[in-house]
């Protein structure tokens, strides 16, 4: 017990550094002042106004909206390539893993710049198609890493029973290897959908005139002043997450700390 | 004939990577080349970079300084992964979940949120001030190369933990137990048995925090102050600001180039500890 | 039992993530559609422009929007180039009346990125005083007008009242080495090298020791405790007490001034930097109409007068000017003293422009 001593105190420390800021957000986002000076007075006004700023919740929805379609395009597209993936070998198998891995290895902000430069290349006018496609680029990968570390889990032996006891493929696919694989293209999904949702270089270069996200509207109010009522959105989404948690959490009970663990035996 | 159907499905997936990946580096290559007054092909945005001693400089200071992120995040999250694969099982799950939860803010949020915190007479100053720790209202650590560092390593070091984490838990407990009957030491157990089960992690730990850091933009002007100009400001000032779009090209040709090198130098690095 | 949980886990994200998309397309879905032209619908007029530029300014905006039926839309601008490379890239009808000065409007006019002015569907335009109605950057090399002086003003100096008991009286204070860390200049290649050239004795409109200036700014690089970008972030470096003094236009310094700020404005002795913003019209507008009725607006007196006396910078209105209580003019660095200390900024050849950004890039690299 007394050698965990040590191990909790790192715990904590390291968590104190994580929390830091995100408690500054918070708390700022009550204080009174413009300028997030202190001292700190108590007020909801930032509140208020984060409710009548159409500019800041239609970037809000804007960037629900450019997530949602990229996490399900990610769970569609990661599904097939890793469908299909195992049915190739060896060198074919290795070739296509680093392929789709590539984007990974590329800062966003090459993607992004060359994306415009893609745009300009075949004269079109900026478009929302381009910004999806730029941020389905950059969370595939992520997508598919999720679903690679549950096939390499599963068992093959399972669908190769299957396919010997007589089912066709698609029987395979539907009673055995999709149940098997949901919670993962669900988690890669989601994965997907959260780093669409926080992209700020993807956007910054693609999106069309007048249309918005939440980065980049926090990127300008950085910019060009900042209100405390970005602290509030920002407490807002950590709110509403928190809340998706703990409902996943109660549906699924002690299993889901324990998938979040990675602790096998639940699984 | 049911295997070669299938491997199709990996079309889509592919086909969307070369398109919107593959087609627009090809492109910006294309650009990299061209002179900007349209005469055509030309080596001269390279040797633009070469010939100027700021371009080499800022390289040098944007690889500094994500090798020192890098060095600090892998300070804090293999210790921290350690302990959740090994010896906190119990409070695992919750732990992982609260490093999860501030990845619900906006990344530049958080950064906005330690220029609150670092800066003279911020939270920081008032509260080493309320405890008497420091004197004056002065505190001198935002605008310099520690605050990005500071920011930058709370941006990636959680993506660490995580990968390094997986790496841990993935490794079989008996393989310790045996270790220690066998007599060897906690750290010589540590270094023969735990740490090269965790090489994968670690590597992909590594890339998944160096690659973001060489491409950062808008991180060090926020927190960096005078001295906040890395090699990808100077990118987006030529797509942004100067219209130099072939030299900007260039430069992002050559940051690339950085990136690739530099993973597989890792990779090989990673590799000498497989067993 | 494992099936159970899959399944139940399963459809628990799934549900949660249809709820997320049912919160995103729910509510109004009036805010993308852009452009519209319904009868209903607003027009929308799109405006690149400074931050609290006054086409941001509700209450100055109010008459207009109401009388047209349309609606402001700004985009903000971060400097002189940016503004440019917008007006090369955008799209047709993403930018309509945007606020341009010498630094770049000769290139627009010549790529072409601007529409010819009618300077007769101004009413409001021989008003201004003569020497803004034939303002020779607003002119083209074909002889015709594509930009309307709106304000002119300074980048200069200001000052914490509160936290400098002497006020600066030359722009060489702000390479000084006992302010050190208490200043800030601006991040903007144009305004650091003119005002090096200034403070070397050298013609800011040509230079002709680059070397000397990048090592002056070099040397005062240390000094700053940050550069600024934008006037919001000049605010807050002021407004915590980040700094004592720095490089700031005219206007922002008055709007400052007004919000109850303890500022002061000085054109100092040994000179400043001179500017004159005007408006000109995007080529790619599709709102000519509205843009010309928008510019006649802006120049007209009662704008003019109050945004200049709300913290606006000097108008070219001779009316509106002549409106204003001397003292304040004085105060916020409109008046004819001031005027006759400026270095007005010139427009420079592309080869020349990339010379000084690529000094300032050395200077931040250093």
């Amino acid at each position: 017990m007394k050698k965990n001593l040590g191990s909790k105190a790192f715990v904590l420390l390291a968590l104190l550094y994580l929390y830091v800021p995100i408690f500054v957000l918070m708390v700022m986002g009550f204080n009174e002042s413009r300028y997030n000076s202190l001292p700190f007075s108590f007020t909801l006004k930032w509140y208020q106004e984060l409710a009548q700023d159409d500019v800041l919740l239609t970037a809000t929805r804007n960037s629900l909206l450019i997530a949602l379609v990229t996490g399900l395009a990610c769970m569609v597209l990661g599904t097939l390539f890793i469908l299909g993936h195992q049915a190739l070998k060896n060198k074919g198998k290795q070739l296509a893993r680093s392929f789709v891995m590539m984007p990974m290895s590329i800062p966003w902000l090459i993607l992004g710049l060359s994306l415009l430069l893609m745009i300009r290349a075949v004269d079109l006018e900026k478009n929302l198609f381009f910004v999806l496609a730029g941020h389905i680029v950059i969370s595939l990968p992520y997508t598919l890493l999720v679903l690679e570390a549950r096939v390499q889990s599963l068992d093959q032996t399972l669908e190769d029973m299957s396919s010997s006891l007589g089912a066709t493929a698609w029987t395979t696919f539907r009673r055995v290897t999709f149940p098997a694989l949901a919670p993962a293209i669900v988690a890669g999904g989601f994965l997907s959908f959260m780093i669409s949702f926080d992209n700020f270089p993807i956007s910054y270069f693609l999106m069309p005139a007048g249309i918005s996200t939440l980065p980049i509207e926090i990127q300008s109010s950085i910019k060009f002043g900042f209100t405390p009522e970005i602290n509030a959105i920002s407490t807002v989404i950590i709110g509403i997450s928190l809340l998706c948690l703990a409902v996943v959490g109660l549906i699924m009970g002690k299993t889901f700390l324990g998938m979040i663990g990675g602790n096998k035996k639940n699984v | 004939m049911e295997h070669k159907k299938r491997r199709l499905l990996t079309l889509p997936a592919v086909g969307w990577l070369l398109v919107f990946t593959v087609l627009p580096l090809l492109i910006m290559l294309f650009y990299s080349v061209q002179a900007d007054d349209g005469s055509g092909f030309t080596f001269a945005n390279y040797l633009r970079f070469f010939s100027k001693g700021m371009y080499l400089k800022l390289t040098g200071r944007t690889i500094v300084w994500a090798v020192l992120v890098t060095v600090f995040s892998l300070l804090i999250a293999y210790p921290l992964a350690y302990i959740l694969a090994k010896k906190l099982k119990g409070a695992r799950g919750i732990i992982l979940v609260l490093i999860i939860i501030p990845f619900f803010t906006n990344q530049l949020v958080r950064i906005y949120s330690w220029l609150i915190f670092l800066q003279d007479g911020g939270v920081l100053n008032r509260l080493l001030g309320a405890l008497g720790l420091s004197s004056g209202d002065t505190l001198g650590i935002l605008y310099t190369q520690a605050a990005v560092i500071i920011g930058l390593v709370h941006a990636y070091f959680p993506y660490m933990v995580i990968t390094i984490y997986m790496a841990l838990e993935r490794m079989d407990d008996a393989m310790l137990e045996a270790s220690a009957s066998l007599g060897a030491t906690k750290m010589t157990t540590f270094r023969r048995v735990v740490f090269p089960a965790s090489m994968p992690g670690v590597v992909s730990g590594i890339l998944i925090v160096f690659v973001p850091c060489l491409g950062t933009f808008v991180e060090p002007r926020i927190l960096g102050g005078t001295d906040g100009m890395v090699i990808g400001t100077v990118i987006e000032d030529q797509f942004t600001e100067l219209y130099g779009w072939n030299f900007g090209a260039a430069i992002a040709f050559l940051l690339l180039a950085m990136v690739l090198l530099s993973m597989m130098a890792i990779s090989k690095w990673g590799r000498r500890y497989d067993v | 039992m494992k099936r159970n949980f899959l399944t139940r886990a399963g459809a628990g994200i799934l549900s949660l993530v249809m709820l997320l998309g049912l919160a995103a397309c729910g509510g109004d879905t009036n805010g993308e559609t852009a452009g519209g032209g319904d009868s209903g619908e607003k027009t929308k007029l799109y405006v690149v422009n400074w931050k609290d530029y006054a086409s941001d300014d509700k209450e100055l905006m109010a008459a207009f929007e109401e009388e047209y039926n349309c609606e402001i839309v700004n985009t903000y601008m971060e400097s002189e180039e940016q503004l440019l490379t917008s007006l090369k890239t955008a799209s047709e009808g993403s930018i309509d009346v945007c606020l341009p000065n010498c630094t770049i409007l000769p290139a627009a006019i010549e790529a072409g990125l601007l529409k010819e002015i009618d300077t007769s569907k101004l009413d409001n335009f021989f008003k201004l005083y003569e020497r803004f109605q034939s303002q020779k950057e607003c002119v083209g090399e074909d002889g015709k007008m594509y930009a309307v002086p709106f304000v002119w003003g300074s980048t200069a100096i200001a000052y914490n009242t509160e936290l400098m008991s002497e006020a600066p009286t030359t722009l060489a204070s702000l390479f000084d080495e006992q302010y050190a860390g208490k200043i800030t200049i601006r991040d903007d290649y144009n305004d650091a090298v003119m005002a090096a050239a200034i403070v070397l004795g050298q013609d800011p409109a040509a230079p002709s020791d680059l070397d000397a200036i990048k090592d002056l700014l070099i040397k005062q690089k240390p000094l700053n405790r940050t550069y600024w970008q934008t006037g919001d972030e000049f605010s807050k470096l002021f407004a915590g007490g980040q700094i004592e003094f720095g490089m700031m236009w005219s206007g922002q310094a008055a709007t400052m001034k007004n919000e109850g700020e303890p500022i002061a404005f000085v054109v100092p002795e040994d000179g400043a930097i001179g500017w004159v913003d005007n408006w000109a019209i995007a080529s790619g507008s599709q709102n000519e109409e509205l843009a010309y009725a928008f510019i006649n607006y802006m120049i007209s007196k009662d704008v003019q007068y109050n945004w200049a006396t709300k913290g606006g910078p000097a108008p070219a209105n001779q009316e509106a000017a002549e409106a204003v209580d001397p003292e304040y003019a004085a105060a916020c660095g409109m008046d004819e003293d001031s005027l006759n200390r400026l270095y007005f900024m010139a427009y420079q050849d592309d080869a020349t422009k990339a010379k000084w950004a690529e000094l300032w890039t050395e200077v931040k690299a250093s």
